[in-house]
């Protein structure tokens, strides 16, 4: 008695939309690294002046009259936690083939960014920089500005994995994967500008 | 029942009759998500662009054959010499060599279609308008040194839109190498598919840097323009994606495509295989140099220790770029001694292609010592047509290689050696001259400035033929491709089984 031959199994199937969410994050991560590197260039080649004391050194680059709403920003940071959180219990549930939660836990990211983009611009409006002033403001609102972007590009796609999930393709795992990997990235963006030009400023 | 059905398909079939033949097929277009067909329009749409810019470089020869007259209105000179290098580079080089990928790459990994289809649509799509609106900018006094301010900033709408579509159809190609493979190993793909991968790769980690750089441009421009310099820096900031070494991401195609070539030709496998795949992911160091978004010139300094600090970056971006054609060239001849020796014009092509982008490498590398005194003359432009030109013959040879599998109607090989032949020798016309007025101080991207007596004079003629040559050439390429397919269908000598 010999036991049956057991057939090979399918060819492990790689998901095209998981790789091209790495691919857009990697993409996106190497925009804001390049802002992010031409800000610090510009910061560092700020020119310098001697202040009425005689003494110290005054950088031309951040006014003193321009409070940063750090905490504004740091909310931010902690909102992307949120994010995170809800998108990595969509991909959970949606392994499970629980629907509702995988709808609700899409739906409360989608909203958890709109939640952010709301306090960018706040964030704009506390600070209410004047944009045709110098080189700061003009890029202080182009790099915050595509970061709007980003977090905007991200909430699509949440509401796109909602509505299909909505529509009853439960078995979309590598859509939630790749959207839970998208909001990762965007984080890791964030943080990274967080760190730039809200704390070292 | 089944009378209703031939009934109903003879309604649809005279309902189709009913619409104009180009409507019809423009439609078809519009909503095309194959590869092939995105393929080809992109193919189709950089041979335009290709035919536009040996225009516009024949033109800027004939203008400096004399330092002193005058054929273009002199506050044009600045646009146009920025027209030919974008023409050169995302006109031509990026849209031939993803859409090469585009077209190949199901064949190669046995796939029925690339991934995200739509999205390769999309980015054709979106690289188009783009292309279109950066041209009309031109016409409308914008672009780099331009007048007229809303135009200027048409220009940098444009070239975010080509570099977003560029970006888009990189991302498929990328998944498509990745996801789509049927179970082969990455290092058991055909060289062609991985050199699309290392070219998708390069597109998708330097080109969004120049998104960010045009943001902030805009921005500054449309403000206070106290940050980046306004229209007549724009060059400036972006030029480090219109040249070497950045141009050596869009010309990993064709190293793949000689690879392939040579071992379907020679009906042979190629012999130390690993040692072309690593020949071809040296492109990828060229990310490193992009994102740096400068220049790294050698300079002899006071101490041993700055030499040695110069030399370095020097070396890291000019110089170890320079391996990856040459290994492909060596390594292809090798696989053509290993097995049957013969000659095919994918491999004449592509050969020839490769050998022009090397030798363009080797200038770009020349250009950046600091001894030399090169930065700042037309010795940059030659390298730049070196590597462009370079990558016209190799995708000549692609589609040579693969138009069998992926159009189903193979090309025959005279007529493809020959052309061939003629685009060297165009390639050779349109770039050696500049060489060596380089190293007689005619300035780049000026008319006036210089002596156009001896040599100066004549390498500009001789430019401005090659460039006319090298038009020439492509529309007798695309005409080819057009004539045999309705000609009688050519053997395909290398549709042969098994992998390179």
């Amino acid at each position: 008695m010999s036991a049956p031959a057991l057939g090979a199994g399918p060819a492990r199937r790689t998901s095209s939309i998981f790789v091209a969410s790495a691919f857009a994050s990697a993409g996106l991560a190497a925009l804001m690294g390049g802002m992010l590197a031409t800000w610090l260039d510009f910061r560092a080649k700020a020119p310098t002046r001697i202040a009425s004391d005689g003494v110290s050194v005054i950088k031309d680059w951040l006014k003193k009259d321009i409070a940063m709403p750090e905490v504004a920003a740091t909310t931010m940071m902690f909102t992307f936690v949120i994010a995170c959180v809800m998108a990595q219990w969509a991909v959970y549930s949606g392994r499970r083939g629980d629907k509702s939660h995988t709808t609700l836990a899409l739906g409360v990211t989608m909203f958890t960014g709109l939640a952010l983009l709301n306090v960018q611009v706040a964030l704009w409006m506390q600070m209410d920089l004047v944009l045709r002033d110098d080189a700061y403001q003009t890029m202080f609102y182009a790099v915050t500005g595509m970061m709007f972007a980003i977090i905007a590009s991200a909430v699509v796609f949440s509401l796109v994995a909602m509505f299909r999930v909505l529509a009853g393709r439960r078995a979309d795992h590598d859509v939630l994967a790749g959207h839970a990997l998208y909001w990762y990235s965007t984080f890791a963006i964030f943080t990274a500008l967080w760190f730039v030009v809200y704390v070292q400023k | 029942m089944m009378t209703t059905a031939v009934e109903s398909h003879a309604g649809t079939a005279r309902a189709e009759s009913a619409v104009p033949a180009p409507l019809s097929a423009l439609g078809r277009l519009l909503v095309a998500a194959d590869h092939v067909r995105i393929g080809a329009a992109l193919l189709t749409a950089g041979a335009i662009w290709a035919v536009l810019a040996a225009v516009v470089g024949a033109v800027l020869g004939v203008e400096r054959l004399d330092a002193g007259g005058a054929l273009v209105d002199a506050g044009a000179l600045t646009q146009l010499f920025s027209l030919h290098r974008f023409a050169l580079v995302v006109g031509v080089a990026a849209p031939l060599a993803l859409g090469v990928s585009v077209l190949a790459l199901p064949a190669q990994l046995h796939a029925s279609n690339v991934s995200l289809p739509r999205l390769a649509a999309f980015g054709w799509w979106a690289w188009f308008a783009g292309s279109v609106t950066v041209f009309v900018s031109y016409l409308g006094n914008g672009g780099p040194g331009g007048g007229d301010e809303r135009f200027v900033e048409v220009w940098l709408l444009g070239l975010g839109l080509c570099v977003v579509g560029l970006c888009a159809v990189a991302v498929s190609v990328a998944t498509t190498v990745l996801a789509r493979r049927n179970g082969q190993r990455l290092a058991a793909v055909p060289v062609g598919a991985f050199a699309a991968l290392i070219t998708a790769i390069g597109v998708v980690l330097t080109l969004p840097v120049a998104i960010g750089t045009i943001v902030y441009l805009w921005v500054d421009f449309v403000n206070a323009r106290v940050a980046f310099g306004g229209a007549d820096l724009l060059s400036s900031w972006l030029g480090w994606m219109m040249r070497e070494p950045q141009t050596l991401i869009l010309a990993a195609p064709v190293l793949g495509a000689l690879a392939d070539a040579a071992v379907r030709t020679a009906k042979s496998r190629q012999p130390l295989r690993g040692v072309v795949l690593v020949g071809v992911g040296i492109v990828a160091t060229v990310v490193f140099s992009s994102v740096t978004q400068q220049a790294h010139v050698f300079t002899l300094g006071d101490t041993p220790f700055d030499t040695l600090a110069s030399f370095v970056p020097y070396a890291l971006f000019n110089l170890l770029p320079l391996l990856a054609p040459l290994i492909v060239i060596l390594l292809s001849l090798l696989a053509l001694r290993a097995g049957k020796p013969a000659l095919s014009g994918a491999f004449v092509a592509s050969f020839l292609g490769v050998g022009m982008v090397f030798t363009g490498l080797v200038g770009s590398a020349a250009m950046h010592l600091d001894a030399l005194g090169l930065v700042n003359t037309v010795f940059a432009e030659a390298a730049t047509v070196y590597v462009v030109y370079g990558v016209v013959l190799g995708t000549l040879g692609a589609v040579a290689l693969h138009a069998g599998p992926a159009t189903g109607r193979a090309l025959p090989d005279t007529p493809v050696i020959l052309l061939s032949l003629g685009g060297f020798f165009a390639t050779v016309l349109a770039s050696l001259p500049h060489y060596v007025a380089g190293f007689l101080d005619q300035p780049a991207a000026a008319a006036t400035g210089y002596d156009d007596s001896g040599f100066v004079g004549i390498a500009n003629v001789l430019v401005a033929l090659g460039h006319a040559l090298m038009a020439l050439v492509v529309v007798a390429f695309v005409a080819l491709v057009v004539s045999s397919r309705r000609g009688a269908p050519v053997v395909d000598r290398y549709a042969v089984g098994g992998a390179s």
